[in-house]
């Protein structure tokens, strides 16, 4: 007897979706066809939140629900130190480690010739408005330690080097290669607080 | 199964999912392979370091012999050319290299020249500051080894060659024409006979030897054009990396 259409339709929207494959895919799809109908909707209705409600905050294109987010907002943050990330989620990786008490500044990806992502396609050029303007007295650079990560935060340096702001570059105690995503805090802890400065 | 041993370059890595890296060597023994690397993207991972392109390993990976996707089991560092990673005109001219043989190079095809092209090309750019000649030498060198040599020594109509001056090239036919056969075959570019001589000890010269070949002002770019046109009229379109080694460089 062949699959009923919705049920292979769901199999192959979850295949989509980041480290799930057709078993998994499966397994979730009758997991969600023996439960209530009230857990579909629930999960459903969240799933259309995330993208109905959920936008980039016009200061430091980090993820929001307003605009400008929390962080940029924020009484207690220190506006005058920037942490450069690569993506959105970047974000709540350092802001886990409860220490960081400066703003952000997401790039939306990392520079990458063979994918076709040069400087234009970042929001670099906003990061020099923002340091053009003043009252930015560290811009901290934690792009990954790895390839594109470090011609990143070199490149950054560079456009950045006419203006009177001290570029920090996150240390290496990170290994090369690596993504700041799936460092423990310990370490990402360390590699922050001995960031050196970019010559 | 089978267990495979092999010096390689990294040509490309990329994010597989949460865990995995998606790995292109050019290998010594085997030729272009593919492997995926299990938890390389974890911070503890024993892969970590050895798969930024570029890198030159001892691999180990396994497979069944005539599947099109590895397994990556151990990696190795012999050198990591971190320098050219550190500066950025060579590190985009790395990475066009790279690009180049990627595109080129079929899979599981053993190309031991070609293996060795990249490979010392690689150890000349980490030492050189004269770069360009080594990007001109790396292009004809990929083209004649990929069977792909132009013709420089007479014309591709009458095979005499009548040095006036100047000489006529053909890209579709590859090679050059006289004056007497422009008809038969336009030229779509011309040049001196002094850009040919050099043309021609882009060919033969020694690639670890290119930091002699200092071409004169003016010609730099007249060769440029011959030779990354003679890429493009093979692979069809423009490589992603090539408009970034003079981009980045001029961010100073
Ligand atoms: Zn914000
Ligand atoms: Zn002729």
């Amino acid at each position: 007897m062949k699959r009923p259409q919705a049920v292979t339709d769901l199999v192959d929207e979850l295949k989509k979706l980041p480290g799930i494959g057709q078993k998994t895919a499966e397994r979730l799809s009758f997991f969600m066809l023996r439960g209530t109908t009230e857990r579909a909707e629930k999960l459903a209705q969240a799933i259309q939140n995330v993208k109905a409600k959920i936008i980039l905050c016009s200061v430091c294109h980090g993820i929001t629900e307003r605009d400008p987010c929390d962080i940029c907002q924020g009484p207690n943050r220190d506006h005058t130190q920037v942490c450069v990330v690569e993506e959105p989620h970047d974000v709540y990786v350092l802001e886990n480690m409860g220490q960081y008490k400066g703003v952000y500044h997401v790039l939306m990806g990392v520079i990458s010739p063979l994918d076709g992502i040069g400087p234009s396609e970042l929001t670099i050029q906003q990061l020099k408005e923002k340091v053009e303007k003043g009252g930015i007295q560290e811009v901290i650079l934690a792009t990954n330690p790895n390839m594109e990560g470090e011609s990143t935060a070199v490149y950054i340096s560079k456009v950045l080097k006419p203006y009177p702001v001290k570029v920090t570059r996150i240390a290496r105690g990170l290994p090369i290669g690596s993504d700041i995503e799936y460092a423990d805090t310990v370490t990402l802890l360390k590699s922050l607080e001995g960031r050196s400065e970019m010559l | 199964m089978g267990l495979f041993r092999t010096k390689a370059i990294v040509l490309r890595s990329i994010n597989l999912s949460e865990t995995d890296k998606l790995v292109t060597f050019m290998t010594d023994h085997y030729g272009k392979v593919k492997c995926v690397a299990k938890g390389a993207r974890k911070i503890k991972s024993q892969f970590i370091g050895s798969l930024e392109a570029m890198s030159y390993i001892h691999l180990i990976y396994f497979g069944k012999e005539n599947q099109n996707l590895f397994r990556l089991n151990h990696a190795d560092i012999i050198q990591s050319f971190q320098s050219i990673r550190d500066d950025f005109h060579k590190l985009y001219m790395g990475i066009y290299f790279n690009e180049l043989v990627d595109t080129m190079v079929p899979e599981a095809h053993r190309e031991e020249d070609i293996y060795h092209l990249l490979l010392d090309a690689l150890e000349t750019l980490k030492d050189q500051s004269n770069v360009e000649p080594l990007c001109r030498m790396f292009e004809m060198r990929l083209l004649a080894l990929s069977g792909y040599t132009p013709e420089l020594n007479h014309c591709m109509v009458c095979k005499s060659l009548r040095g006036n001056g100047w000489v006529g090239f053909n890209f579709s036919k590859r090679g050059i024409v006289c004056g007497n056969c422009t008809n038969q075959a336009p030229p779509q570019i011309k040049f001196t006979t002094g850009t040919l001589n050099y043309l021609k000890k882009l060919l033969t010269l020694d690639i670890k030897c290119c930091g002699r070949l200092k071409f004169p002002k003016g010609l730099d770019e007249e060769i440029e054009k011959v030779t990354h046109r003679l890429i493009l009229t093979h692979v069809g379109r423009e490589l992603k990396s090539y408009p970034f080694i003079k981009n980045m460089a001029a961010v100073e």
